[in-house]
């Protein structure tokens, strides 16, 4: 990139000159100079025109020169532009996988501005595509954003309200919101040296879970020994300086899993892993292109696309024998050692007997077929 | 893994740098200039002939060269307003050039810098989405309350707008203007927009049966186009002959109001050739690539859904990604039902005697505040830590 805002700076630097000593200054300059000397000595009319001839042409000259000059660099600029971008990105589409999907595309671009708290966004593009935002979704969001909104102010309340409201759906999701709120809170007070206070709120709250935090209640009960010096002592970690950022990324978490939605907006999801898949999406379809075979009419791309964690939603088990995908009519089977790969394989090792002793291709240990059992994933 | 090939991703914003309009708008007052250099040198030229011939005296001369001096500072003005194009498309090129260079400084997928520059990437997808479809107040508003302004083609599509609204009205000199514009670059493209614009300003008189004037019109813009649309310029011709409402193949066809469309859609596709925009919006072309790799036959099954996947959710993306290929794997990932963390040596996964396996740290992590019981989620069936094994994926 540094190449090019070099190329950039030096048709700038260019044009800039060439605007400071402007071209229409200087033949005015030469065409007045004509004039007062004619006004001055009439009998030099012919000698001072063709004076102005040749004067005219010397700054033409030049004018068209400093011009040529940006116009070289700005063609060798663009070269280099059109040279290092380069992706045919139409090769690797389908122009028509979307066809009259149209609107179910403008709804999710709508509830996606929705949930990224873009509310007014969200209404105006509704408006200009003809949508209707279903109002549920809106007030949930809403509602969602203001606790968010109060947890920025270290407002806690609006949040603990919400999660006491939910406590059994969350604790069916095993998340540790309520809990981790009331120990911010409990953290709170106790930071703010109202040790009395802290220790009736622990009361009040904590009792509930006893059972399942239990060694976290001792220790935050345990931080109020070292109230005074605690960032350097064992219990530090109780005011790391990130906690905020975590519980309302855990808020948000269970907020949209409470509502049976994801927690990041799915067009978001989407358009970032379609970012990074596109270049070898595109390298495939010129590949495919030169061998004459249309891949978007297939069932399945050619090569495989590299996620990231965080966006592998679905367990993928590609059998390490035969390197093809599990399906269910051929799922994936554990031997005895633990090891799993696919029944079809599994059927060539033990050549189709079941109780046919064979090796694990993978570790020294024997099984048997019969012994190999489903795995679910 | 995380690791980001900057290279790959910078191959796909070739639309993102306005080379074209850069370039164009230097070009602008360059032209002028030129011009009235021509003009001036043959004004001169005069002055001094007519003055050697007598037929002008020096106080006459003297006035024609107060009247250049005149004509050149009105242009110097005139050029002031041209500078004001010149100066968004430089500092535009300037902003986006460093917008480049700061993703180039961003080294993991996972970082905080790469989840910021993909939301600005995705919010000038979505502009550019909805520039396209005429949204334009929705994109307006995005642009300002992001401070992305510098990094979308508002103005771009305001200017074509104009020319396809007129082209609406069903006129055709906007658009023919703009033709004039980007002339050179038209011919780089071999675009025949303004040949169909000449037939279709031919079409319209003929439809009036102004007969004389079409012909004069034919005389002096069909017949450039001579060599390489004959047969165009005698079908058009032969409307002379037959009256708009004939059903008589081409006539009813060229006659056909319907060809007004075709001519929006053609100056699209050249006005986005030029820029280097792609056909179809980048939205539709980035998803298909995102749910494509997203896809898997499990999106589609109801007990193997998982809320946080977009493909899986049927009324939205899902809907979009039905014709789209699946994902392709020849690489093992297991994730998590429980915690949705992938397994790997870190987080071993684990069965349970019914078969159904999860991560070891949900498993410890249940079993420990459950008396060390673990509850199968998709089964229900109950089992104790001490029962589950290892599994292991090669």
């Amino acid at each position: 990139m540094e190449s090019f805002i070099k190329d950039y700076d030096k048709i700038i630097k260019k044009q800039r000159t060439l605007e400071t000593n402007d071209p229409l200054d200087r033949l005015i300059a030469v065409v007045n100079e004509a004039k007062e000397k004619i006004r001055a000595d009439p009998s030099s009319v012919t000698s001072s025109l063709a004076v102005l001839g040749k004067s005219i042409r010397t700054v033409s000259n030049g004018i068209s020169e400093e011009q040529k000059e940006i116009q070289s660099s700005l063609s060798k600029y663009s070269k280099a532009i059109d040279k290092k971008f380069t992706a045919d990105m139409m090769a690797a589409i389908n122009p028509h996988a979307f066809d009259n999907k149209e609107n179910i595309l403008r709804s999710t671009i709508a509830m996606h501005f929705i949930r990224q708290g873009n509310f007014e966004i969200g209404d105006t593009f509704a408006k200009e595509a003809g949508l209707t935002v279903p109002d549920s979704m809106r007030h949930q969001f809403m509602e969602m954003f203001d606790i968010v909104a109060a947890l920025k102010e270290d407002n806690l309340e609006p949040a603990l309200q919400w999660a006491t409201r939910h406590r059994s759906g969350l604790e069916k999701r095993s998340s540790t919101l309520e809990f981790k709120l009331h120990r911010q809170r409990y953290m709170q007070l106790l930071m703010g040296r109202q040790v009395q206070e802290a220790i009736a709120y622990a009361r009040k709250n904590f009792a509930y879970f006893g059972t399942r935090h239990t060694q976290e209640i001792f220790r935050l009960m345990c931080s109020i020994i070292y109230m005074d010096h605690i960032k350097s002592s064992p219990y530090a970690d109780l005011i790391a300086t990130n906690t905020n950022a975590d519980i309302q990324h855990m808020f948000t978490r269970d907020f949209c899993s409470l509502i049976g939605l994801s927690c990041d907006s799915p067009l978001y999801v989407s358009v970032t892993v379609g970012t990074q898949a596109m270049p070898t999406m595109i390298k495939m379809a010129s590949i495919m292109k030169a061998k004459k075979t249309e891949w978007s009419q297939q069932q399945e791309l050619p090569v495989e696309i590299n996620l990231t964690d965080d966006t592998k939603f679905h367990s993928i088990f590609a059998c390490p024998v035969s390197k093809e995908q599990a399906t269910e009519e051929n799922p994936p089977m554990m031997m005895g050692c633990g090891h799993v790969i696919c029944k079809e394989s599994l059927q060539k090792l033990c050549r189709g007997s079941s109780n046919l002793r064979f090796k694990c291709p993978y570790c020294p240990q024997e099984s048997m077929a019969s012994q190999a059992k489903n795995v679910y994933f | 893994m995380n690791k980001i090939n900057h290279e790959q991703l910078l191959s796909l914003e070739h639309p993102f740098i306005p080379v074209e309009k850069f370039r164009s708008s230097l070009r602008v007052s360059q032209k002028h200039i030129e011009k009235e250099i021509a003009t001036l040198t043959s004004t001169v030229s005069e002055i001094s002939k007519k003055s050697v011939q007598g037929s002008m005296d020096p106080k006459q001369v003297e006035v024609a060269l107060e009247a250049i001096v005149t004509r050149l500072s009105t242009l110097k003005r005139k050029l002031k307003d041209t500078r004001a194009e010149e100066t968004l498309y430089s500092q535009r090129t300037k902003v986006r050039l460093q917008h480049l260079q700061e993703f180039t400084a961003i080294p993991t997928l996972d970082s905080d810098d790469f989840a910021r520059w993909s939301r600005v990437r995705l919010n000038r997808i979505l502009i550019d989405y909805m520039l396209r479809d005429g949204f334009r107040e929705t994109a307006t508003l995005l642009a300002k309350s992001e401070h992305i302004e510098d990094l979308v083609d508002i103005e771009l599509f305001v200017q074509s707008a104009k020319v396809e609204q007129a082209l609406m009205r069903q006129s055709c000199a906007e658009c023919l203007q703009w033709c004039k514009e980007n002339n050179s670059n038209l011919k780089k493209i071999k675009s025949t927009l303004e040949f169909s614009l000449r037939e279709q300003e031919f079409i319209e008189l003929a439809r009036e049966r102004r007969s004389q004037e079409a012909i004069a019109y034919a005389k002096k813009h069909l017949t450039p186009w001579k060599d390489t649309h004959l047969k165009e310029i005698s079908h058009v011709m032969g409307l002379l002959a037959f009256p708009p409402e004939t059903k008589c193949h081409p006539y009813k066809r060229l006659y056909d109001k319907s060809r007004w469309n075709d001519l929006i859609s053609q100056f699209r596709s050249n006005n986005f050739a030029l820029q280097f925009f792609t056909p179809e919006p980048l939205l539709n072309v980035t998803l298909q690539a995102g749910l494509s790799a997203l896809k898997t036959p499990m999106c589609y099954q109801a007990d193997h859904r998982n809320i946080n996947c977009p493909v899986c959710d049927p009324d939205t993306l899902g809907a979009l990604a039905t014709d789209l290929p699946l994902s392709h794997h020849f690489n093992s990932s297991i994730v998590c039902r429980i915690s949705g963390q992938i397994m790997n040596e870190d987080n071993l996964p684990m069965a349970l005697p019914n078969g159904y396996v999860y991560s070891y740290n949900a498993l410890a992590e249940i079993a420990s505040v459950n008396n060390g019981k673990i509850t199968c989620p998709r089964t229900g069936a109950i089992y104790d830590i001490t029962q589950v094994k290892k599994v292991f994926i090669s």
